[in-house]
């Protein structure tokens, strides 16, 4: 039986590589396997009828109402040229300095992205916007290309991004599910609240490490990453400058300062943040009917996305678990060597080689539902798995050959970049990630100590 | 051929139409969701039936929209060798896919949906939340409404697809 679970994963990963859309090819083969082994007798068909239900508690899942909310906020900024503006504010205000395009370029990454957490739209917003003025200012093309690359995938593991708020809900479950398999009475929950806040200091700490990466090739290295002349930088007063920079940093320190102090949750900040991000952009003039509709619809497109990926994921996690797989899997990890350790590693390896054909929506919803309970039953921090597992997905987007930023960088480069100058630029990168990794791995507390602080 | 080509026009500009009029419901949502906090933390005025509205039309947009997102080709693929692939092979991937994958999903959906959405009507199903909005059952009606736009969609997309292969018989040409 366990064997048909295994054998379903492997015809998924073929199948998905034909390139039919994700959400459909992951239903669709889980019920093409369930209702052939209903005929054949060795699937429970009854199991299929909890399918209306199953999407009836997505539809009303009060935590992920924070998706729509979070991305027309990202939508909203990005249209209204807001984001456009906080780059070229900072760029004026660093690119005097030799380095000064690229800290910049890791700043407003952070910053950007924190408020999409969308890897491709940060990644190519900063290919269009910042990397022909420093091909243009004689920056080295690997380290800008790997720059814009590291720097569009932060928002993956800073507060908030769509990516903690997917895995926050996933994980929260498991740990339910954990805690009930060991027989624990006094059930604590995790929140996706809890996973921003721990996932604070892990992600200020790698936005660190890039800076001090810059700084030490700039010191190192000047000719790779020449200042940019003063008559170059746009001509603004020192009020614009401000304004332009402190109104999005505002937003977003309201945004994650409401939820860690516990005034409102993150579905409540994400409304207040895309409230925000409006007065904004009609603050700019920029909120009339073209810019709504343009928001409102790609909204309701990505949302679409990304919920439809989670009913498929959830038919195929239906049939893979009355399969028996779930228990399998469980089995497996609890009989590899190393204890939790040897099994963090083997789903960690797992997922990072996952991550090069499936994008963090899909790991989410199909794979951790199966493995973090059986984690989290070995006694690891719900918290800190879900921080360990975001930063891992984050490094495995920025790998080459198939690494998700790589292509997005790509799309929008001049031919001129080559491909191989993109793969040397990130190396650098995806050491410090491995760092981070190591570093969390052997200090936990790096991640379970502020929330430990904020909520108890 | 005329006749198909119409057909697929057809069921496309329905799907887009509703598509693009759930679309502005996110509109709603951030306006309601951001009153909801600001008469709880201002006010102290609790108001479930406001909250539970933001659930509704969450829900609405991504059902509602996700044959209007097919349309669009907005739902991720895994690209990685469809890249370098003819329009032909694309076609022939979409083709097999909306018949193979999605159509039965959809059907599936709705077969075993019908009894799950005629019981809510049968008990005219309301919120278990005191002061919740008394609408459970046409909530779960989305649920047939979506797996009709997909079933639809899936023999739109399946048509344009066909149109495509036989429109481009051979490998030459970019894809759309």
């Amino acid at each position: 039986m366990a064997l048909i679970a295994g054998l379903m994963f492997a015809v998924v990963c073929l199948v998905l590589l034909a390139g039919y859309p994700v959400a459909f090819t992951l239903g669709g083969v889980a019920l093409l396997f369930g209702l052939g082994g209903a005929a054949a007798g060795a699937f429970p068909a009854g199991e299929l009828l909890a399918l209306p239900s199953r999407v009836f508690g997505i539809m009303t899942n009060e935590t992920l109402i924070a998706v729509p909310l979070f991305v027309f906020m990202g939508v909203m900024l990005e249209r209204s040229q807001i984001a456009r503006e906080l780059l070229e504010a900072t760029a004026a205000l660093f690119g005097r300095r030799r380095g000064g395009l690229g800290i910049t370029v890791v700043l407003v990454g952070a910053l950007l992205a924190a408020s999409t957490g969308i890897v491709g739209a940060t990644v190519v917003t900063m290919g269009l916007l910042a990397l022909p003025t420093m091909l243009r200012r004689g920056y080295d093309p690997a380290l800008a290309a790997g720059t814009i690359c590291a720097a569009g995938t932060l928002g993956q593991v800073i507060p908030p991004s769509i990516m903690l708020v997917l895995l926050g809900d996933v994980i929260a479950s498991a740990y339910q599910q954990a805690q009930s398999t060991m027989g624990v009475f006094s059930m604590q929950t995790v929140s996706v609240g809890d996973l921003f806040v721990g996932a604070l200091i892990p992600g200020l700490l790698t936005v660190a490490a890039y800076l001090l990466y810059l700084l030490f090739v700039a010191w190192r290295w000047p000719a790779t990453m020449p200042a940019v002349p003063d008559d170059e930088r746009g001509k603004h007063t020192g009020l614009v400058l401000i304004t332009r920079l402190l109104s999005p940093l505002a937003l977003i320190v309201a945004v994650l300062g409401s939820i860690m102090i516990g005034a409102a949750t993150p579905t409540e900040a994400a409304a207040i943040g895309a409230l925000g991000a409006m007065l904004l952009a009609a603050a700019r003039g920029r909120l009339g009917r073209t810019e709504l509709t343009a928001v409102t619809d790609r909204t309701a497109r990505l949302t679409s996305m990304v919920f439809m990926i989670l009913i498929g994921a959830s038919l195929f996690s239906l049939v893979f678990s009355a399969y028996g797989g779930d228990h399998a899997v469980h089995e497996l990890l609890d009989s590899l060597p190393g204890g939790a350790l040897g099994a963090m590693l083997v789903v960690m390896a797992a997922m990072f080689l996952l991550g090069f054909i499936l994008d963090f929506i899909e790991i989410t919803f199909v794979v951790v539902p199966i493995v973090a309970p059986a984690l989290l039953a070995m006694g690891l921090d719900p918290i800190w798995l879900g921080v360990m597992m975001a930063i891992n997905l984050q490094t495995s987007f920025l790998t080459p050959p198939f690494g998700f930023a790589l292509f997005y960088l790509r799309g929008v480069a001049p031919a001129s970049l080559e491909t191989g100058a993109i793969y040397r630029g990130v190396v650098p990168f995806i050491l410090i990630q491995l760092g981070m990794l190591g570093l969390l791995a052997a200090w936990p507390g790096l991640v379970t100590w502020l929330p430990g602080l904020v909520y108890r | 051929m005329a006749r198909l080509a119409r057909l697929v026009a057809g069921i496309d500009a329905v799907n887009n139409a509703i598509g693009r009029g759930v679309a502005w419901l996110t509109l709603a949502m951030v306006l309601a969701d951001a009153l909801v906090v600001g008469l709880r933390y201002g006010f102290g005025i609790g108001w479930t039936g406001l909250q539970e509205s933001v659930t509704y039309m969450h829900a609405t947009v991504f059902l509602l929209a996700a044959a209007y997102a097919l349309n669009r080709d907005d739902h991720v693929r895994v690209d990685i060798f469809q890249r370098q692939w003819s329009l032909r092979r694309r076609a022939l991937v979409d083709l097999l896919g909306s018949l193979c994958l999605l159509l039965p999903v959809a059907v599936t959906l709705a077969a075993l949906s019908l009894g799950y959405v005629a019981d809510a009507w049968r008990r005219m199903e309301t919120s278990a939340q005191p002061g919740g909005l008394p609408f459970v059952y046409l909530l779960k009606t989305l649920i047939l409404v979506v797996a009709a736009q997909l079933a639809a969609a899936a023999l739109a997309r399946a048509g344009h697809s066909w149109l495509t292969l036989r429109d481009n018989p051979t490998e030459a040409g970019s894809w759309r």
